[in-house]
């Protein structure tokens, strides 16, 4: 069997379209995602009852099912449900968004929830309304303390996106999967696309790795 | 909006042969990658340095690559380096396994430094060998404390099947995919599909939390 | 600082005292934390809350800015009923400061954020006249070297003065501290205790939970001693240290090893 990595280098502007449109999904998700995710933890801390349920219901459903399923579903249900009719693209930040929501929502829930309550009753002390606290000193603690977490958030997000090119979104794994099928290439193209994730991916994932350990160091 | 669940019931049998192999693969995976990672985790925090440095290099590789993108490659690609077809299950199984261990490995190690030193010391000064004191001492703790990520990775296994469904695993995601496509009912499908996935994941969640509940003072030191 | 005025204290009728608990009672769940207790506390007044762990000291003064909500009972603040709702008592919060234990001090604001912590956010005051005054009270309290400094850079001791300069930056009419210096090297004590000293002085009404007795011999002017829930005995700190009537006071005091 002979190899053409050549096909590889014929191709790089398609596969850099490809690359350009996961890295769109993955930063206008997390864009999404963050306030998503505080609305939420907020929601699930709410005294009011049917905002903390909701919540609670939403996060929960999200977190149990494969992301997978939920961007075929969007496909389907989405035109439906709301008479509009979405691009394949926008499919895919509606499914990615509410499924980064639903595992930031979590995170944030628990950062909010790991802040001592003295740090909230000084806050009070000072004349501060419930709003206040939570503006000026509870979130801006918890914010800090769950940024280990959205790192890597990010990182399994970036490398969720690959998931869109099931509906056909034009990224990077589905350019490299169309390449493949045109020119039959299947080795060349197959190790490129797991190539090419991986030095998007690397420096990343290390990136994670030591905001974890500053955090560590701080504590 | 009016929905239609028929094409969902005269296909259960199918659809239903489908939650069969998504279990089934996922508890292999589950059980291979526990194995596989554990050992890997073992390696990287104990071997030596050789070995460990290649171990550090596949574990954050895996770290990086999609899923997706390690499916398709080892059903797709692999067979041509190596003149070995693997069955769509068997390669599932492979991919996700060796993705999935990697993960397991980095629980692995984050489980065993994050008990404190001063054990090992205490251990040490009972005149522990450094086998002894890992085995006895250092690993029952770790345990404990990888609990809620394991379990959290029984979770991501069982939803990460799902994606086999590209290289034509008949699970359960993939016979959806085949009944919304010859009933022109996608929408009831998948949420039938909803349904099934949520039922088989929630329960699993929920037990290991009130297992990680139950456990977590061992792990306290 | 004994101002004379425990002397004259109860033969002032007709003041109108700065705080008022009459009847006060809490309960959390089947624990009584608070029997009814009845007591004043004067203008200008230092009054110490001694007693054993878990007697209602700290409860009392968490109910006093609504920390707590109260049972039954009335707290009256200048003579005026005390609301005893979360959103009602923000503003009476306002006209009281409060030094806690763990000191509390914000993480994530500088020792002069978290002074103008209070003014800024509260009172809406511009930056530059909060960051003046929020100056001004680090020099009083001895820290404004540190004013750019994060509490995790200060000792305890250094981060307790700057939370009281952060109380203080809302110009309250009293000032409650709970076990102040009870989560302190013993080393760091003592600079606690002279601010604290110093405030007094100027005349600062005062609602202080502590252990340190020698403290409250020397800058309290109304000692209280309190036991599961309920006052056991009141009065100054020459009765109280010196001839306590009650068994009570007595065995507290031997419990301490304190004799005087």
């Amino acid at each position: 069997m002979n190899y053409d990595w050549s096909v590889v280098w014929r191709n790089a502007d398609v596969l850099w379209e490809g690359t350009k449109v996961t890295v769109f999904l993955a930063v206008t998700t997390m864009a999404i995602a963050i306030p998503g995710g505080i609305a939420l933890a907020l929601m699930r801390l709410s005294r009011i009852r049917t905002l903390s349920i909701a919540s609670a219901v939403f996060v929960e459903l999200f977190r149990n099912l494969p992301l997978i399923l939920v961007i075929y579903s969007a496909y389907y249900i989405l035109p439906v449900a709301t008479g509009v009719r979405f691009s394949p693209i926008a499919t895919a930040i509606v499914a990615l968004g509410l499924n980064v929501s639903a595992y930031n929502g979590e995170t944030f829930r628990a950062g909010i929830a790991s802040i001592r309550q003295g740090q909230s009753e000084a806050g009070y002390a000072l004349g501060m309304s419930r709003f206040r606290v939570m503006i000026d000193v509870i979130l801006p603690q918890a914010v800090r303390r769950v940024l280990p977490v959205l790192a890597s958030s990010w990182v399994s997000l970036f490398k969720d996106t690959s998931l869109v090119s099931v509906i056909s979104v034009g990224d990077l794994a589905f350019e490299s999967m169309r390449v493949r099928s045109q020119t039959f290439r299947v080795l060349e193209m197959l190790t490129a696309m797991a190539v090419i994730y991986w030095m998007l991916g690397y420096p990343q994932a290390k990136l994670v790795d030591w905001i974890n350990n500053r955090y560590r160091v701080s504590e | 909006m009016s929905l239609d669940f028929s094409a969902v019931f005269t296909s259960w049998q199918f659809l239903l042969a489908g939650v069969g192999d998504t279990l089934a693969l996922s508890a292999l995976t589950i059980a291979l990658s526990l194995v596989l990672g554990g050992a890997i985790g073992l390696a990287r925090c104990y071997g030596p340095s050789g070995l460990r440095w290649a171990l550090i290099f596949y574990i954050d590789s895996m770290r990086s690559i999609p899923v997706l993108v390690v499916l398709v490659w080892t059903y797709f690609a692999l067979p041509i380096v190596t003149g070995v077809t693997l069955p769509p299950f068997w390669a599932a199984a492979s991919a996700l396994t060796v993705h999935i261990s990697a993960y397991v490995a980095e629980i692995v190690r984050a489980g065993i430094i994050s008990v404190r030193p001063g054990q090992s010391r205490a251990a040490f000064a009972l005149g522990m060998s450094r086998t002894q004191a890992i085995r006895e001492i250092i690993l029952p703790q770790a345990l404990v404390r990888m609990l809620p990520a394991l379990g959290s990775i029984l979770s991501i296994t069982i939803k990460d099947t799902a994606i086999a469904a590209v290289i034509a695993v008949p699970e359960y995601m993939n016979r959806s995919q085949t009944v919304a496509g010859q009933s022109f009912h996608p929408i009831e499908v998948f949420l039938a599909a909803t349904v099934v996935y949520f039922t088989i994941i929630f329960p699993v969640t929920r037990v290991v939390d009130i297992v990680y509940a139950r456990l977590a003072y061992l792990g306290r030191s | 600082m004994n101002q004379g005025c425990s002397k004259t204290r109860r033969a002032e009728t007709g003041s109108i005292p700065t705080v008022a608990y009459h009847d006060v009672k809490k309960r959390f769940g089947n624990f009584v934390a608070l029997a009814g207790v009845s007591m004043e506390v004067r203008k200008g007044e230092v009054v110490c809350l001694i007693g054993p762990s878990g007697s209602g000291k700290s409860t009392l003064l968490r109910c006093t800015n609504g920390l707590e909500l109260i049972d039954s009972g009335e707290i009256t603040l200048d003579g005026e009923k005390l609301p005893n709702d979360w959103d009602g008592m923000r503003r009476v919060r306002q006209r009281m400061g409060m030094v806690f234990q763990n000191f509390e001090l914000f993480p994530h604001r500088t020792a002069l954020g978290n002074v103008m912590a209070g003014p800024k956010s509260v009172l809406k005051q511009p930056r530059q006249v909060a960051e003046h005054r929020a100056m001004e009270l680090l020099r009083k309290v001895g820290l404004a070297d540190k004013a750019t400094s994060y509490p995790a850079q200060l000792s305890g001791g250094q981060q307790q003065r700057v939370a009281i300069a952060r109380a203080l930056a809302m110009d309250p009419e009293i000032m409650l501290f709970d076990e102040p210096t009870s989560a302190l090297d013993p080393e760091t004590i003592g600079e606690v205790l002279n601010v604290m000293k110093q405030l007094a002085e100027e005349g600062m009404t005062m609602i202080v939970v502590t252990h340190e007795m020698t403290f409250a011999r020397r800058v309290g002017d109304w000692i209280v001693v309190m036991d599961r829930g309920a006052i056991v005995e009141q009065g100054s700190p020459e009765q109280i240290f010196e001839s306590p009537t009650k068994e009570r006071t007595r065995d507290f005091f031997s419990h301490l090893g304190w004799s005087g």
